[in-house]
């Protein structure tokens, strides 16, 4: 059964994705989710959309109108320098709490 | 910061929605393309492509709402188009939302106004600066004495406070206004005499209170160590008597022998800050008190009470802990000093423009009248939820169809309650704006009254434009209007019943029990809340007919009352006493002269005790009215001796122990003897020696207490030679030129004495106050009862109107199967009247219960009666307001009961 997004962890994925491989549009960051989870995530694509405003308006990301290879127009998000800072704190945390339920559940056994 | 910004982008978003919306749909259908450019690439033809993208996708409205709800602020949406569709529906229908605007602001306007008036005496600070840090000295007594003698303080007792603390920045000392008389500069001849109020104050007083002269300057804080004949002038008095001339600075007064420069004038803002709401006309240090009270030494006597205490809180210093230094201070002054009266503790208390406000009985009968005022506001409540009901019943339809489609119930009371709080909202600045109009007619009715009273040199300094107080009180008022009219409503049209109303079925037999006991209970309460002020309004009308007529048993249009200062030496002042009143029998302008206990200015009941005949212990005891005459008192009065005889000019000049008792005390404690020769016991001073006193005489019963009602018991003491007494006297010939022509003379006689002379005439001075006040209480009432009337009958005729509606076809039912026009009209009404019927009974328990609260108060001797004896179950008056009410009621359902019996049965019964 395809996984569900742990309920936060959305924003830290699309900062990550926008920090690693540049400017994206909506579709290319969903497909890159999808591909990175070996299609394991249960996403639909719209699903992405609240927190691509999200970070917009946090002012971490910045979307402007251009062209793909193909020509077609796309919403193209670049990650801002807040944006890098926040990837940053927001990765110390996730690694932080992700170690202590990795702890917990082992000490559990 | 990340989040304040996106607050704001939100905040923003909310104006910017089709911009956005558009930025969407476009981001939507571009993603949804490279999608099928995929899947097209991958060997699907475009149709399929297309498909499978949208399927990729996921749902695209719930992604497009799902990015609103992140854009934008959802809640404040979604009250914006609450508050524009309300806006529209209100338009829609003018009468109903002029209606309802009209009886909410009737019933903001009325509070607010009451609350205006109370804001003005009890919660705007002094005008000063600095007025919440400002702290006023009250005192307990061991008498328990309530009243303005606990605000006053002497003067050693303020140097010594003012010396020893640490816990005030200062403190200043202030007089309450002396009068004195003044004559102007320039004009040399001392018949030109003006009277002015007067106030001493402390060097320090203007300097502490943060006060600067709007010209010339104030007083030094070392100007009250000696002497120093200087003046400070308020604007007004400066505007009135001096026209506003700059030109004034340096100029001399001159009061009683005295000349003082003027050294400047206070500004506009300041109007003092004396306990009672008046403008003193000029200050002058109080170490010129000997110059402007002769004869009496404040300075030096810790006994003369005579200053008020205001303290300014140092900042490093809470009011706690200044309460307790001042407290042991003064109280360690006092029981070194004071023998009588001694103090118990003193308290710091927030200065207000009424000193007394915070006494208790103050607030209780604020209280009171508030709770009347909130009863109107609440049948104005009452009505507007009946009219909602009735149109929400109307809009059920449109209700139920809101709910079948998925709006959530909170989602459509919201909706329902942005309506009647954009109503309540309208109405509470229409009632604001009723209130600003009231306000102004009653300060221009209290200014008459008082000019009226006092004399034109007597300056109101009560201010009663509204401010944010006000305006919070209006605001909060009309929220919580809204919520009480609007809640039930919203709560019963939204509860779930889909089947019956989506059907067009929602007003058929028996539907809607819930809904028109709701009904029932409005009127009830309306009914009973209108009975309970009609009746209050009719006893007091009742009690204002006869308070104008009210004949006080003794002559007050020709009498004069005197009063004067003859200094502090008791024995100079006693000999000077007589001497005035002495020289008044010689002055040809005066018919009577007299002197003894004043009427209508407080009371004094001591305890009577009174030998039952052939009991050798037994004594009947109770309290008496009592006063001192002199032995032409009675005469001078008018009050005619029924039996015995007067007092001798022998016993008033030995204070012998003789008494003359009204024929009311008679009857009260010899009802089948002659009490003439009989014998009865006073404790004069509270301190349980009884002295004994013999009836010589009997007069008939007089209004002295108050106009308000025969004195129940009252006796009149042969006057003590020791003791000064106000002088009352009648005059000969024309009163106007009478009097005029005694102050001349009077000046000439004794300059001194002259000065401190004040000559009322008793009729205007102590009679016609009270009536004012009885006319004024009766008029209130009045306006009330007839708002609640008004009110009420525009209810009851709305809910009936509604009901008969929405009964036509039930009616056409009854009449096709052959009920009588009559039957059913009957019916009709009956139905209509019990609510009627039942609030009816309801307020007329409470008018009574009423009626038996005030008739308790009047235990005591000296206590007011407000309602002029009229009886307290006064059947005439409840019984006439019960019929009065019915009729009302009965023609406020009579129209659209008469309608209903119109119904043509055919048309009715198509529907069913």
């Amino acid at each position: 059964m395809p996984a569900q997004i742990l309920q936060g962890t959305l924003d830290l994925m699309i900062l990550r994705t926008l920090s690693t491989m540049g400017p994206q549009h909506a579709y290319g960051i969903a497909n890159r989710l999808q591909q990175i989870s070996d299609d394991s995530l249960n996403l639909n694509q719209g699903t992405i959309y609240p927190a691509l405003i999200r970070l917009e308006q946090y002012g971490w990301t910045r979307g402007a109108w251009s062209r793909t290879e193909n020509n077609r127009e796309a919403k193209y998000y670049t990650i801002t320098k807040a944006g890098l800072k926040a990837l940053e704190e927001e990765t110390a945390r996730w690694r932080q709490m992700s170690a202590v339920v990795e702890k917990l559940l082992t000490e559990e056994k | 910061m990340a989040l304040l910004r996106r607050i704001l982008i939100r905040f923003g978003n909310l104006f910017r929605k089709d911009r956005a919306e558009a930025e969407l749909a476009r981001e939507v259908e571009a993603h949804l393309v490279l999608i099928a450019d995929d899947f097209e690439r991958r060997g699907m033809s475009p149709e399929e492509a297309r498909v499978a993208a949208k399927r990729a996708y996921g749902g695209v409205e719930q992604a497009k709402q799902a990015h609103r709800d992140e854009r934008s602020l959802l809640w404040m949406e979604h009250s914006l188009q609450d508050l524009r569709h309300a806006g529209r529906a209100l338009a829609h229908s003018p009468g109903f939302t002029l209606v309802a605007i009209a009886t909410i602001a009737l019933g903001v306007g009325v509070n607010t106004t009451l609350f205006t008036a109370y804001n003005a005496v009890a919660l705007k600070p002094l005008p000063i600066a600095d007025a919440d840090k400002v702290v006023r000295l009250r005192r307990t007594l061991t008498s328990g004495f309530i009243g303005e003698n606990q605000y006053a303080f002497s003067y050693p007792e303020y140097a010594n406070l003012r010396d020893q603390q640490h816990a005030f920045q200062s403190v200043v000392a202030a007089s309450w206004p002396v009068k004195v008389l003044v004559a102007a500069p320039g004009e040399s001849s001392s018949n030109q005499l003006i009277p002015a109020q007067a106030q001493l104050v402390s060097g320090n007083y203007f300097g502490a209170l943060g006060i600067n002269a709007s010209l010339g300057r104030v007083f030094g804080s070392d100007e009250d160590r000696v002497g120093n004949p200087v003046v400070v002038l308020s604007y007004a008095y400066w505007q009135r008597q001096f026209r506003g001339d700059p030109q004034v600075l340096g100029s001399i007064v001159r009061i009683r022998n005295t000349s003082f420069t003027i050294i400047g004038v206070t500004p506009q803002e300041f109007t003092g800050t004396s306990l009672n709401p008046q403008v003193p006309d000029l200050w002058a240090p109080v170490s010129m008190q000997g110059q402007l009270v002769p004869g009496q030494d404040w300075l030096h006597k810790p006994t003369d009470f005579e200053l008020q205490i205001l303290a300014h809180l140092d900042p490093g210093i809470g009011l706690k802990q200044a309460q307790a230094q001042t407290d042991s201070l003064v109280r360690q002054f006092t029981t070194t000093y004071v023998t009588k009266d001694r103090t118990l503790a003193v308290a710091l208390e927030r200065t207000a423009f009424f000193g007394n406000t915070n006494d208790p009985r103050f607030r209780a009968g604020v209280g009171a009248v508030m709770v009347i005022f909130i009863l109107v506001l609440l049948v104005a409540c009452a009505n507007v939820t009946n009219m909602l009901v009735a149109r929400g019943a109307a809009r059920q339809k449109e209700i139920s169809v809101r709910l079948a489609l998925g709006a959530s119930r909170a989602r459509v009371i919201r909706h329902l309650l942005t309506e009647s709080m954009l109503l309540a909202l309208a109405g509470g600045v229409a009632g604001l704006a009723l209130a600003a109009a009231a306000g102004k007619l009653l300060w221009i009715a209290l200014d008459q009254i008082l000019v009226r009273q006092l004399g034109s040199d007597f300056v109101l300094s009560l201010n009663l434009n509204p401010d944010t107080r006000v305006l919070t009180y209006a605001l909060g008022l009309s929220v919580a209007t809204g919520l009480i009219f609007g809640l039930s409503p919203a709560l019963q049209f939204t509860k779930p019943d889909l089947n019956t109303s989506l059907k067009d079925e929602s007003t058929s037999f028996g539907r809607g029990m819930d809904r028109s006991r709701l009904r029932g209970l409005l009127i009830c309460g309306q009914v009973a809340v209108s009975m309970l002020l009609l009746s209050s309004a009719g006893l007091l009308i009742r009690g204002l007919a006869r308070s104008q007529a009210a004949d006080p048993g003794f002559d007050t249009q020709g009498i004069y009352l005197l009063r004067a200062n003859f200094g502090d030496e008791p024995v100079r002042a006693a000999a000077e006493f007589h001497r005035l009143t002495d020289w008044l029998k010689t002055a040809p302008e005066v018919a009577n002269v007299s002197y003894g206990t004043a009427p209508m200015m407080g009371t004094w009941t001591p305890p009577i005790f009174v030998k039952r005949p052939g009991a050798v212990e037994g004594s009947i005891e109770g309290r008496t009215l009592a006063g001192y005459a002199s032995d032409n008192f009675l005469n001078t009065m008018g009050i005619t001796l029924l039996r015995g005889r007067n007092f001798t000019a022998h016993e008033t000049s030995t204070g012998a122990h003789v008494a003359v008792v009204c024929a009311s005390t008679a009857r009260l404690y010899w009802p089948n003897e002659d009490p003439l020769g009989k014998h009865f016991q006073l404790d004069l001073h509270f301190d349980g020696k009884r002295t004994d006193f013999e009836i010589i005489g009997i007069v008939k019963d007089v209004r002295f207490a108050n106009l308000t009602r025969v004195d129940p018991a009252r006796v009149y003491l042969a006057a003590d030679p020791t003791q000064l007494y106000p002088v009352f006297f009648n005059l000969r010939g024309d009163q106007q030129t009478s009097i005029a022509g005694l102050w001349t003379r009077l000046r000439g006689f004794n300059n001194d004495i002259a000065a401190s002379v004040s000559m009322w005439n008793v009729e205007t001075m102590l009679l016609a106050p009270q009536r004012t006040l009885a006319r004024a209480l009766a008029m209130l009432a009045a306006i009330l009862a007839l708002l609640a009337l008004s009110l009420a009958g525009i209810g009851i005729y709305g809910v009936m109107a509604y009901v008969v509606s929405q009964r036509t076809r039930e009616i056409g039912v009854r009449i096709a199967l052959g009920a009588t026009a009559g039957r059913v009209l009957q019916r009709i009404a009956m139905e209509g009247l019990r609510p009627v019927l039942i609030g009816l009974i309801i307020g007329l328990a409470g008018g009574a219960g009423l009626s038996l609260l005030l008739h308790r108060t009047l235990a005591f001797p000296g206590s007011i009666d407000f309602l002029y004896g009229v009886s307290f179950y006064d059947p005439l008056t409840f019984l006439g307001i019960t019929v009065f009410l019915t009729v009302v009621s009965l023609m406020a359902s009579l129209g659209p009961a008469l309608k209903a019996i119109r119904v043509n049965p055919v048309i009715a019964l198509r529907y069913e």
